[in-house]
């Protein structure tokens, strides 16, 4: 586990970087009503690890991973996917990114309620032309354990069940980065934490990159950097969280 | 509460639009059709005021019990002017005698110069007369070998004032006039129709009426006929003769127009009924969905106080404002309509005359209470189920509460089997009026409509789906998700498709007893026609001169030659249809297909049709009383019975020797002829052509022409009726957009979703081309389907000597299939568009 210092990155940087944002800005509105949801943000998400981003609501986290996600435009700076500037994208261009190239969990309705799991697992693959490798699909239901449940709908599964679907959906297309926006929100704590320990897998086990927003010290707790948001800046970083050293570092921001 | 509802509106003011349309469209409808009667009433009535202002009274033949013809009026000795002329009171006296269809202008190439369907009138014209209904516009008025043609008709004809024009007379010799003057009728145009004017004694020697006349108008002196000079007149008259006031023929040609206006407004209103039927399921439809999509806000409502008839009354009062505004706009929407129906009547060479369009306050009502009626009635089940939302709804997350699949069978099927049972009493029930079987056929088909529109419910969802099933094959993912979207509604692609289905149906129907019509009409041929050539007019079939006949028979080229006419007569005191003919050879130019008895009857004779002479139980050899018109009475014997055939349209047949001393024929309806022998069918035709050529107005024939002209008039009318039915398919087309935004709308998040993980806007644009096409093919399916029904219930309702047989046009099923997709392709255009719009993030965080 490398340490990162919590330097802003550039753009000769050696190591290898998922995901980046290099002085980020969104402003949303103008005029009276602008608000300023990101302040100059650069950061760099890891390959292979898991990183939670927190702070308070109105802190811009979720801006920060919408424009990183290709769900969003920044206003000035830029986001990259791998090495590719998002800005340059045109919509098809960004679609196609996050076709193939993100990964997506959503705190809820994540599934397209007409698809059964394997059909919404494999919705990205379905949309794009290439041919699906089976034997993986297979494999990342097996190991979300909805192996018996591949013709269900998603009105058949519990709240738990869905986001492990989403889940096995956001890893299927083994994409360069998974985004969570509150991936366990709506969840129970049992609930939520096996589908903590199973994006700590994949992170772990199968070397995936994810990169989730959460307001909740407990879920941060299974990541290996921990990002601290408010009013738009990165105001704190914390690598290898505990619940509690989460916990404090909010109360310490909140003072 | 008003407020709320206004709200409501606003929110849902897109959502809204298309049902305003649907039935802003069926109330256009309606208000067109009654502001296009009141208009050309109000002209017409204005015109008979116009043509007969100084007509005081009029003298005319008393209409016969009993008249072989219904064109032509009776004639009588015109010495009567001259003793009408004399009484006190009378200040002039005109006699007229009219004709129509008797007498045409050729111009210079040779070519009969006539209107599209008006008819023309030949007429006597005493020049500028108090009494004329004629205003001479240039030159003067005929006298002698000289005549007056309308402006229309002179324009047409390339005619010029002072120049010989070449008339072609019934004599069948041609004669030149000279044109002294272009005439208009009254004040306000001909409606179409062309004069042809002569002095009163010319058109007595063309019509070969000398010394007669079949009117005599008189003006009087003071400008009104007291009861007094009405009853001197009166004395004056023979038995047969009648005398009426100048009010009673202005009222009399009036109260003729207006039926005629009547009918034609009542055959619009027909199809604005339609329309407005297929409105209802859109409507309702829409309603259906706004309340399944506020259930959250009403529940709400209902749980910080809102009574359940709040709640209703709040839907209700969505539904009347888009009622009142959907009547206003239909009014103007009818405005429109009817302008333009008058335009298309004009330009179609009716030769509408100027005058003010009449919006009548019973105009304003019927479309309010049409308005009304129509939207508040359809909304009225989903505001009952609005209704019936519980304040838990608020919280719950969006649980549906349909009906039961049970309770939905049962519904549907109390509809629906009543509405087949009265299908089949119109086909096969011992109904003997064939009014009362094809209105059995009308509401077993509105109730079959409403029946299946309600059970297709229960199998839309599998059969869509199975619909689907290539577009998935053809495009993967996004022909998938169409189809599932496509089911996953059932009720709701039931509805949508429920107007498609019913225009469809209807166009099916029309095309089915179309094709049907023509295949009975080419079996009637192939069975019944024997003859070589027909003879007739084609424009209204009416009768012309049997000196023609004579003339046929004459020429060498021809063999068997038959003219047949219509002759009334009374049977055992009973009126009754005769078809006169040459009975010796009549059989062998068109067969009636004699059964018992023999086809060549003699003079004392009559044959008589199986149903008829079942019905009078008269059998070969009894002797029926007949009366004929002129009062003489006799006894013939049955000597043929025959089958309903097509040709001959009546019970009974004469033979035409026997009827012409006794009846007042108007002319020879048709002629048919076999040629000699060795004759080949061109020089056969050439010479009755040759003979033709004096007779303008007629056409001839043989069975591939007849074939031809019906063919293609079937095909105008299947097109005039079917595209009046394609506004319900305009309406279908709404219906299919609205509910296709509408679900849109719904699946925001879905759509953000899908858009998220990857999907672009054109593979969003055809998963929802997708379903929209789906769901119209479900609707072209069961139109098709019932439309198949509906005609073969139309072709057994329908007597055999009219549709024998059933025709399916296979080509157009096909077409108006593919036409279905085409509509669903179209149909997704805008709702499509506008979800590929749709920002994915919004979406996404949209509730």
């Amino acid at each position: 586990m490398t340490m990162t210092p919590p330097a802003p990155p550039s753009a000769n940087s050696q190591r290898i970087a998922a995901a980046r944002a290099q002085n980020a800005v969104k402003i949303y509105g103008s005029g009276d009503t602008e608000v300023t949801a990101l302040r100059n943000v650069s950061v760099d998400f890891e390959a292979g690890k898991f990183t939670a981003i927190m702070g308070p609501s109105g802190s811009g986290k979720s801006t920060l991973m919408h424009c990183m996600a290709g769900l969003d435009r920044l206003s000035s700076g830029e986001a990259f996917v791998g090495t590719t500037p998002l800005s340059s994208l045109n919509d098809k261009q960004l679609t196609m990114m996050r076709r193939e190239q993100v990964g997506f969990i959503f705190q809820s309705f994540n599934l397209v309620p007409t698809l059964n799991v394997r059909e919404n697992v494999t919705l990205p693959m379905d949309l794009g032309k290439g041919g699906l490798d089976d034997a993986w699909i297979d494999e990342v239901i097996r190991t979300v354990g909805l192996a018996d449940r591949v013709a269900h709908r998603p009105n058949e599964l519990s709240g738990g069940q869905q986001q492990r679907v989403a889940v096995a959906r956001a890893l299927a297309s083994r994409p360069d980065i998974v985004f969570g926006d509150e991936p366990t929100g709506n969840l129970d704590s049992k609930t939520s934490s096996d589908i903590l320990s199973f994006m700590q897998r994949a992170v772990r086990e199968l070397g995936q990159t994810i990169v989730m927003v959460t307001h909740d010290p407990r879920s941060a707790s299974y990541s290996d950097r921990v990002l601290f948001l408010a009013d738009g800046e990165i105001v704190h970083e914390m690598q290898n969280p505990t619940t509690e050293l989460v916990y404090d570092t909010i109360k310490s921001l909140g003072d | 509460m008003l407020k709320l509802v206004l709200r409501g509106i606003r929110a849902n003011l897109g959502r809204l639009f298309m049902t305003l349309i649907s039935v802003v469209l069926g109330v256009s409808a309606v208000s067109g059709s009654f502001i296009l009667a009141d208009s050309l009433r109000a002209v017409f009535n204005g015109i008979s005021e116009d043509a007969f202002a100084g007509v005081d009274a009029q003298v005319r033949a008393l209409e016969p019990e009993l008249s072989s013809s219904d064109l032509t009026v009776l004639r009588f000795d015109d010495d009567l002017i001259d003793e009408i002329s004399e009484l006190d009171g009378v200040n002039y006296a005109e006699g007229g005698l009219f004709a129509f269809e008797q007498v045409y202008s050729i111009d210079s190439d040779g070519e009969i110069v006539r209107p599209q369907g008006p008819p023309v009138f030949t007429a006597s014209w005493g020049g500028d007369s108090p009494v004329s209904s004629f205003t001479l516009l240039e030159g003067s008025a005929p006298t002698g070998q000289q005549v007056a043609l309308d402006k229309a008709q002179t324009d047409s004809g390339g005619f010029e004032l002072g120049q010989m024009v070449t008339l072609s007379l019934p004599s069948g010799e041609p004669g030149q006039f000279e044109l002294s003057g272009i005439i208009d009728f009254g004040e306000g145009g001909t409606g179409g129709a062309y004069f042809i004017l002569f002095d009163l004694p010319t058109v007595q020697s063309i019509l070969g009426a000398e010394g007669e006349v079949d009117s005599i108008v008189v003006n009087a002196d003071g400008g009104l006929a007291s009861e007094a000079l009405l009853d001197s007149i009166a004395t004056l008259l023979p038995e047969g003769l009648e005398v009426v006031s100048g009010e009673a023929v202005i009222d009399e040609s009036q109260e003729d127009f207006g039926s005629f206006i009547s009918v034609f407004g009542n055959i619009l209103l027909g199809f604005a009924g339609v329309i407005l039927f297929v409105s209802t399921f859109i409507i309702r439809n829409t309603f259906a969905i706004l309340v399944g999509q506020r259930t959250k806000q009403l529940g709400l409502l209902r749980s910080i106080g809102a009574s359940a008839g709040q709640i209703r009354r709040m839907v209700l009062s969505e539904a009347v404002v888009i009622g009142l505004l959907a009547s206003a706009l239909g009014l103007v929407g009818g405005l429109g309509i009817a302008s333009l129906l008058k335009l298309l009547f004009s330009q179609g060479g009716g030769g509408f005359p100027e005058g003010p369009t009449e919006i009548r306050i019973r105009t304003i009502v019927v479309v309010l209470l049409v308005g009304l009626g129509v939207t508040v009635g359809s909304a009225l089940l989903p505001a009952m189920r609005a209704a019936k939302v519980s304040p838990l709804e608020a919280i719950r997350d969006g649980g549906k509460t349909g009906r039961t699949n049970k309770f939905r069978l049962i519904a549907g099927a109390a509809v629906l089997l009543p509405g087949l049972a009265l299908l089949f009493t119109g086909m096969f029930g011992s109904v003997d009026s064939l009014s009362l079987r094809l209105t059995c056929l009308g509401l077993g088909a509105a109730l079959t409509f409403i029946g299946v529109a309600m059970l297709s419910g229960l199998f839309a969802g599998i059969v869509s789906y199975k619909i689907g099933a290539p577009a998935e094959q053809v495009s993967g993912i996004t022909g998938r998700l169409g189809r599932e979207n496509a089911a996953r509604n059932p009720e709701r692609t039931a509805a949508t498709a429920s107007a498609l289905m019913i225009g469809l149906a209807l166009i099916t129907g029309v095309s089915v007893l179309a094709a049907s019509l023509l295949r009975s009409f080419d079996a009637l041929l192939e069975d019944s026609i024997t003859a070589d050539l027909f003879i007739f007019e084609e424009n209204q079939g009416l009768p012309f001169s049997p000196v023609l006949i004579e003339q046929l028979d004459a020429l060498p080229e021809t063999d068997l030659v038959a003219g047949y006419t219509t002759v009334r007569a009374l049977v055992a005191g009973e009126q009754e249809t005769f078809t006169a003919f040459n009975t010796e050879v009549g059989d062998q130019v068109v067969s009636f297909n004699v059964v018992e008895g023999i086809a060549a009857i003699g003079e004392d004779a009559v044959a008589v049709s199986e149903p008829e002479a079942e019905l009078r139980g008269l059998s070969i050899g009894d002797s029926v009383a007949i009366e004929m018109e002129d009062g003489f009475q006799t006894d013939l014997t049955v000597e043929g019975i025959f089958e309903e055939n097509g040709v001959i349209d009546s019970d009974w047949i004469m033979s035409i020797d026997f009827a012409e001393p006794h009846a007042n024929i108007a002319g020879i309806d048709y002629a048919g002829m076999t040629y000699a022998e060795g004759v080949s069918p061109e020089a056969g035709r050439a010479a009755v052509d040759g003979l033709l050529r004096a007779f303008p107005q007629l056409s001839s024939q043989d069975n591939s022409d007849f074939k031809e002209t019906f063919t293609s008039q079937i095909n105008s009318l299947q097109l005039l009726v079917n595209g009046l039915l394609a506004l319900c398919l305009i309406i279908a087309f709404f219906g299919i957009v609205n509910t296709m935004a509408l679900s849109v709308l719904e699946r925001t998040r879905e759509i953000g979703l899908m858009r998220a993980v990857g999907m672009t806007r054109d593979q969003l644009k055809r998963t929802i081309r997708w379903e929209a096409i789906i769901v119209s093919l479900f609707g072209s399916f069961l139109g098709v389907a019932l439309g198949l029904l509906l005609g073969w219930a139309g072709v057994i309702a329908i007597p055999d000597n009219v549709i024998s047989k059933i025709g399916i046009p296979w080509v157009q099923l096909a077409v108006f299939l593919i036409g279905g997709g085409v509509l669903g392709v179209i149909a997704a255009f805008f709702p499509a568009a506008r979800a590929a719009k749709m920002n994915v993030l919004d979406a996404i965080a949209s509730d």
